[in-house]
């Protein structure tokens, strides 16, 4: 409905607005809140201005010229509508002797135009003591419209007026319309001046908006504050129609392309999105106010040219961050850098993932085709190059001991391998009694990794291996005779090595 | 990449972890099933398989990573063991790969590659497709890892 408020073309015809011309001008927002109700798009012409001044002045030449004509062809003034006049039906008259100005086609208006003539005199910098010219050509409109804009934003006290003249048309301004602005801002308006004619609107708009604020330098600040953030509106939120300018504000800007905001997931869009009071705003607008909230909210910046849907933003997230892990797989996976593309990329992945797990699958039958006659020696090359290992360790020994203990031929080399650790592997057997019970679920893997610190690299079982063969028979009695006592309850006892 | 690194955790054990769980699965195959004698290889072969795939797990951290958990508890499934896990720290993300808000939002070719992992990477099916792309990295390298010690292994014993 705000956006009504500046695109709705239409213009209805107030009749009362000559009415205003009668009365006496006296401060009373009374006044210009029942004609503001009267007329439920009053400030249409003035926002035509700003508007117009911006990006429309095209299209909105012929409707100005229509809305103007019957505006100020309205020829019965009723009074009953005011209470009096006041400094508001000043605004009134000025900026419908501005509009008359512009129109240029009403002979009419010679009146209308005379009053605020008189009575603003004081206030415009260049005056329109000239009687507006009868000509109704188009390009004279076009000059002219050049010439009143540049009028407008010469005059410093009305752009604020204008700017609380459209205030009206927000939806809410019972009794929250700041009718104590400054007349004393003409400092402020004069240094923005520049800036009206680009975007007359916004600085017409933060005057209303930000009454309270300081004035001057504070205005180019709103007015790039307004993409950068919500939160930077806290203070503007306690503002009447704040909710409105801000939405429309920020409206303005997303037009232009640069749509930004700081979204909490979805929450503050639909906040954003939903006419809400200023209470729902000022939450809204503290929940994004800290920068690492205590939520789990991820606040994303809309780019400039992007949709600034919230869906879409979460989406955009989300594709930077499969393109962030990505970016993690190319360096995992060989031969990923040549490859572009995110097809083809994960493809490359996939193939490398299986053929990893096929490596593993032959590997494991390579393993199997060996296990028979060769496993053993894993556990022994443990063993042998390492006679410090602490007992955890050794009850891999042990079960591979006893496990050996049947009658095949090759186990005596492993066993000859103990001989020479014999004296180091009696005290850590009993220990190793214990652990060999002990399901292997319950080691942690950390305290494993602890205690195989010490244990030698797999590259060096090759070396050990070739020591086998130097061992005689009879220790390989004795560790086998050790073996059985010490773990009677080991099935391995049955002699059936299997694998 | 160490930047992006500090954010995704993918660091793997050393390769000696890895070789012993593998060497303890092994041995612990060997205690097993001298009754059984399964004299078939391809059920021995079966056997080992798993036996590193189980050990892979553990040695890459136990219930603490997504693939392991499901890796170990199919396994313990198949022995009709449970599987005991710790609590989770993290929080638990519910969001389901087959149910989409808006299905043409996520890209098509990602999606349809990011469903072929799901097919590979174990305990693929419930996660998002940023999660499993965490955990493909972090299953690559152990996988690796593994093959790395199979490989030694396999060179050491048929040397002699």
């Amino acid at each position: 409905m705000d956006n009504e408020l500046f695109m709705n073309t239409e213009f209805p015809p107030p009749p009362e607005m000559a009415t205003h011309f009668e009365p006496p001008p006296s401060s009373s927002s009374a006044m210009m809140l029942n004609w503001a109700l009267m007329d439920p798009n009053p400030p249409q012409d003035s926002s035509f201005i700003w508007e117009k001044s911006t990006e429309q002045q095209q299209q909105q030449q012929s409707i100005f010229d229509s809305a103007l004509s019957s505006l100020v062809s309205s020829p019965t003034p009723s009074n009953s509508n005011f209470s009096g006049g006041g400094g508001d039906g000043f605004l009134i008259r000025e900026l419908i002797g501005k509009l008359g100005n512009i129109g240029n086609n009403n002979n009419n208006s010679g009146e209308i135009y005379g009053t605020p003539m008189s009575r603003s005199a004081s206030c415009y910098a260049t005056p329109m003591s000239s009687p507006p010219p009868p000509t109704n050509t188009n390009s004279q409109m076009m000059m002219n419209r050049t010439t009143p804009l540049t009028e407008f934003s010469a005059d410093p006290g009305f752009a604020e007026r204008a700017a609380r003249f459209s205030c009206f048309g927000s939806r809410s301004f019972n009794g929250r319309t700041n009718t104590n602005l400054p007349i004393n801002n003409g400092n402020n308006i004069v240094n923005n001046s520049g800036k009206l004619t680009r975007v007359s609107s916004t600085p017409a708009l933060k005057a209303l908006v930000s009454p309270e604020v300081a004035p001057g330098g504070e205005f180019s600040r709103k007015r790039k504050s307004v993409p950068k953030g919500k939160s930077k509106e806290n203070p503007i939120s306690t503002a009447s129609p704040s909710p409105s300018f801000s939405k429309t504000a920020e409206k303005k800007e997303e037009w232009g392309g640069k749509g930004s905001k700081s979204s909490e997931e979805k929450g503050g869009k639909r906040r954003r999105e939903d006419e809400d009071e200023e209470e729902g705003e000022g939450e809204g607008n503290n929940n994004t106010k800290p920068p690492e909230p205590p939520k789990d909210y991820i606040h994303v910046r809309a780019r400039r040219g992007q949709a600034t849907d919230s869906h879409s933003l979460a989406e955009r997230v989300r594709r930077e961050k499969i393109g962030e892990r990505m970016k993690l797989l190319q360096d995992l996976v060989p031969g990923c850098n040549k490859v572009t593309g995110k097809a083809l990329m994960l493809d490359e992945i996939i193939n490398y993932v299986q053929s990893l797990q096929r490596q593993v699958e032959f590997l494991s039958m390579k393993l199997s085709s060996v296990n028979d006659t060769r496993l053993d020696f894993n556990v022994d090359a443990l063993v042998s190059k390492d006679v410090m290992i602490p007992s955890s360790n050794n009850r891999l020994h042990e079960e591979g001991l006893q496990s050996k203990s049947s009658s095949h031929h090759h186990q005596q080399q492993q066993l000859n391998m103990y001989n020479s650790n014999n004296a180091q592997l009696l005290p850590n057997i009993s220990s190793n009694n214990m652990m060999l019970q002990s399901p292997m679920d319950s080691l942690e893997a950390s305290t494993l990794a602890r205690s195989f610190t010490h244990l030698p690299t797999l590259t060096q079982f090759t070396d050990s291996i070739s020591q086998y063969q130097m061992f005689s028979e009879e220790d390989l009695q004795s560790i086998v005779g050790m073996g059985v006592a010490l773990n009677p309850n080991n099935e391995s006892q049955h002699m059936k090595i299997e694998l | 990449m160490a930047s992006a690194d500090k954010l995704i955790n993918t660091d793997v054990p050393e390769k000696d972890v890895f070789a012993l769980h593998f060497l303890q699965s092994l041995s612990n195959l060997r205690t097993q099933s001298p009754l059984n004698s399964p004299n078939k290889s391809i059920d021995r072969v079966r056997k080992i398989k798993k036996a590193a795939y189980v050990s892979m797990a553990r040695a890459a951290g136990g219930t603490s990573r997504l693939w392991s958990r499901a890796l170990l508890r199919r396994a313990a499934k198949d022995d009709n063991k449970s599987v005991r896990f710790s609590r989770r720290k993290r929080k638990v993300t519910w969001k389901i790969s087959s149910k989409r808000k808006r299905s043409n939002q996520r890209a098509p070719v990602v999606e349809e590659a990011a469903e072929r992992l799901r097919n590979l990477v174990p305990g693929g099916g419930g996660m998002e497709t940023s999660k499993l792309m965490e955990e493909t990295a972090h299953y690559i390298k152990c996988l690796s890892m593994q093959v790395k010690v199979m490989q030694c292994l396999v060179d050491g014993l048929s040397q002699k």
